[in-house]
């Protein structure tokens, strides 16, 4: 079998295993559904880390039934794997394996159905990072939303239906503006191939339906990726969903929703020069108001999910940050984050499961020192808490640093600034939590500070170990990698900034991948600074109430009151959100005017 | 935010981008003044190497028959979710549909089973021809398989709900489902076995215009076809199952098997 051939099968052997599991659900023994998704997925990883690293030789190129470019006119679908691609689908894959065996027997009451939607969800997330094709691209998202979409109201109570409604409108709307975007691009350039628009955008660059088509495909990759002003929906949506489910919406598909814009961007509009400006000064300004406002309120928060929810917004933002850069340096670093920033967090979703497990709540306030029984699970959250927060050590600290340091050199400081806010304030969330739930620090609640929630306890169905042993495994590899992690990221950054349009076209021979010389990632003081801080607001929360008076009563007077307003935007009214997403909109438009 | 104030901020927001709004629609192509060098190769290009006279066709399942296996999926994916959710919602945590006693029956006239009797048959008969006609008239699987399914809501209508639940068990029609859309995905998997690229169409392309042209897109539409059409049955159990209140008072007519 070629490696062409090969190119297909990650996204293939999952959707035939989900429509055979749906068609012989009744016969399959038991277990049979768990114990094939799992391998499936393992399957998938191994697949996807091959063709990647195969792929170092040359992108891998595979037209569907065989419909090569006729005289350099694309007229079927192809896919392209390179590093980029090909490494963050192999890491989707390894993260969806080890949510399967985090839920392992959880959801057997279902009969299949779980484990379908899973199937579907993972193929939809690899065929969108394997795709070359901006309708195909379209599919794979559209795919991955029904999914997700079905898996956030799985849990069934009010809260994960009225959420599920939130996410579901939101991201509804940002995929017809994603089809309107397609349309326009179509109408002008008469291709669906990435390498078929991009010649028709540079024969073009300055034609006003080219931007309109990139501001209107990347609003609605932002509102999946989450990032002001269209981040509203996610909090509802992640807290609410099953803690299985969560990890791959925080962990992966946000992430990817991001990694998308950069594709198209380079590989569709980087010769337009207003996208180069939007994406420069617009989207950098996105991911920076989204790294900061994130972080603040993950601080506010006291349900653990929603607190997880709000760090992602922040992460996300800082991910942005490195794309948007436009600089080597950034994109490496930020695709490097995506992975490490993935594991770890999705190893705290599933610590957050694990609370809703064993003790039977994920409120932080009524769960003081509850947690002293299930250490372990508490030794796991405070270290995922002290990466969040930069620790250096690991995956993500190599991205980090090389986004960190691209920022420094272009001189935006308000990127720098709102990086370390996002950093800071995410840590010191989790390591709060794990210092009052695993170690009861903190004041004592009293009764009227109890949460008047519903009661969301998941199944305790399974061990603890089964439950810790993906936890640990992804905590794991989050952390020696950071050698190779940061070597894959330069050279997937090569792949990703230089494609090889034409070559895919057929005009020209495919060569291989070569980046610049490699250096390795740089260490700057900050990781320590942000950790130190981390520690220190976490702590100062935790004491908030032995505080000198003075203090806290200044805080109270000046800093409450804004917190308040920003807490009252997440109104969890779905007007409210669509209102901000057209103020998105207004944003692109005016920027894309004067830009 | 308040009503008052959402609306305020919407309409700012509408005014700020409908200037560029304008400015790009300016800029569009103007009506008919399109060139489009995809459809014009599909045109000049899809009769000679695949034989079919659908192009619409020939697109779907062939040119680009792999967004169609990612369509398949969605289906599969909706269905899926939506039973699941409700389900759920009704409390039912058994694959198998409940039946509640005490549902009430409403009796039909003669007329009216006469009437589900003779279409039900007819459209059936029809749905089954749109789907095999998809190579050299407009229609194919989807459309097919979506008229099938409403043909079969004709036994809904006049046999009532028994009759209703003894031709769609829903077992069978998950099966019919998965296995249609498993059928697209294998005719993949075939060509790759013959050492070509996925989905490459292999078998013999049959004479031009002919009900049985086009090669493997035969076997992909029939796969849509009964995909949709099982799809389809799935969502209308669930759905009358919905409107199957449990009546509170004891004094209906069950339906108790």
């Amino acid at each position: 079998m070629t490696l062409q051939q090969m190119a297909v099968l990650p996204v293939a052997i999952p959707l035939l295993s989900a429509a055979l599991i749906l068609a012989t659900a009744p016969i399959l023994p038991r277990r049979m559904p768990d114990v094939l998704a799992i391998l499936i997925a393992l399957c998938c990883a191994g697949l996807c880390g091959f063709l990647a690293d195969r792929s170092a030789a040359g992108p891998i190129v595979t037209w569907f039934g065989g419909w090569t470019p006729r005289g350099g006119q694309p007229i079927g679908i192809a896919f392209v794997v390179t590093p980029a691609g090909g490494w963050i689908a192999a890491f989707i894959a390894a993260l969806f394996a080890a949510t399967l065996v985090f839920s392992w027997g959880f959801f057997e009451k279902t009969s299949a159905h779980f484990h379908l939607l899973m199937l579907l969800f993972m193929a939809g997330q690899i065929g969108f990072c394997l795709t070359h094709d901006l309708f195909n691209l379209f599919v794979w998202f559209e795919l991955m939303s029904v999914a997700a979409f079905a898996l956030t109201g799985y849990a069934l109570r009010s809260s994960a239906l009225s959420g599920a409604l939130n996410f579901t409108v939101v991201n509804t709307i940002g995929a017809y503006l994603i089809l309107a975007g397609i349309g326009l691009a179509y109408s002008r350039t008469g291709a669906l191939d990435f390498a078929g628009i991009a010649r028709g955008v540079s024969a073009s660059p300055g034609d006003p339906v080219v931007v309109a088509s990139f501001c209107l495909l990347s609003t609605g990759l932002l509102i999946k990726g989450a990032q002001v002003p269209f981040q509203f929906w996610l909090p509802d949506a992640h807290s609410v969903a099953h803690s299985p489910v969560s990890v791959i919406f925080s962990g992966a598909m946000v992430a990817i929703a991001l990694f998308g814009i950069a594709e198209l961007y380079w590989a569709v509009f980087a010769s337009a020069p207003v996208v180069h400006a939007l994406m420069h000064g617009l989207l950098l300004g996105m991911g920076t108001a989204s790294a900061a406002l994130g972080g603040v309120m993950a601080l506010l928060q006291r349900h653990v999910k929603r607190l997880l929810a709000f760090s992602t917004i922040s992460h996300a933002g800082i991910m942005l940050i490195g794309f948007a850069l436009l600089d080597r340096q950034g994109v490496s670093g930020a695709l490097v984050y995506l992975v490490g920033h993935g594991l770890v967090k999705g190893s705290l979703f599933m610590g957050a499961g694990i609370l809703l497990a064993r003790l039977g709540g994920a409120d932080e306030i009524g769960l003081r020192g509850a947690g002293r029984q299930i250490w372990p699970a508490g030794v796991a959250i405070g270290a995922g808490g002290l990466l969040l927060a930069g620790l250096p050590l690991g995956v993500m600290d190599a991205g980090l640093e090389r986004i960190w340091d691209a920022a420094r050199l272009a001189g935006c400081w308000p990127a720098e600034i709102a990086i370390c806010a996002g950093l800071v304030c995410t840590g010191a969330a989790v390591l709060r939590v794990t210092g009052r739930v695993f170690a009861g620090l903190g004041p004592v609640p009293g009764e009227e500070e109890r949460s008047p929630t519903e009661d969301e306890r998941e199944d305790a169905d399974r061990p603890l170990w089964l439950m810790l042993l993906p936890v640990a495994a992804l905590l794991v590899l989050a952390v020696p990698l950071r050698h190779d992690a940061d070597r894959i990221g330069w050279l997937a950054a090569q792949a990703l900034m230089a494609p090889q349009t034409n070559a895919i076209l057929g005009m020209g021979r495919l060569h291989a991948i070569v980046p610049p010389p490699w250096r390795v990632a740089p260490h700057s003081v900050l990781p320590w600074i942000a950790t130190a801080a981390a520690i220190l607001v976490a702590a100062l929360q935790l004491f908030w109430h032995r505080l000198p008076c003075p203090l806290a009563h200044g805080f109270d007077r000046f800093a409450a009151p804004a917190l308040r307003g920003l807490s009252a935007l997440q109104s969890g009214r779905v007007a409210d959100y669509v209102a901000w997403l057209t103020a998105g909109l207004a944003l692109f438009g005016v920027a894309a005017s004067f830009g | 935010m308040s009503p008052r104030l959402r609306r305020l901020l919407f309409l700012a927001c509408c005014a700020l981008v409908l200037p560029a709004v304008l400015h790009v629609a300016a800029h569009m192509p103007r009506f008919g003044d399109h060139s489009m060098p995809y459809g014009d190769l599909i045109n000049a290009v899809a009769l000679a190497e695949r034989h079919t006279t659908n192009m619409v066709s020939a697109i779907n399942f062939d040119y680009r028959g792999f967004d169609t296996l990612g369509e398949e999926m969605m289906l599969l994916c909706a269905v899926g979710g939506a039973t699941v959710l409700l389900r759920g919602s009704r409390g039912e945590t058994e694959s198998e549909p409940q039946r509640v006693p005490g549902r009430p029956i409403i009796a039909r006239a003669d007329s009216t089973v006469l009437a589900s009797r003779l279409f039900g048959a007819v459209v059936i008969l029809f749905g089954l021809y749109v789907v095999l006609h998809a190579m050299t008239t407009p229609g194919g699987g989807f459309q097919g398989g979506a008229i099938i399914a409403s043909g079969l809501l004709c036994v809904f209508l006049g046999e009532g709900y028994p009759g209703w639940r003894r031709v769609a068990p829903s077992e069978l029609f998950d099966a019919l489902e998965g296995g249609g859309a498993a059928l697209y995905a294998l005719c993949g998997f075939a060509s790759l076995v013959m050492g070509l690229p996925f989905l490459q169409n292999m078998l013999p392309f049959g004479q031009k215009g002919d009900l049985f042209s086009g090669g493997l897109m035969q076997f992909e539409n029939a796969g849509v076809g009964a995909a949709v059409t099982g799809g389809f049955v799935i969502l209308l159990i669930e759905f009358l199952e919905e409107t199957r209140e449990p009546v509170p008072d004891g004094d209906e007519e069950g339906d108790d098997p």
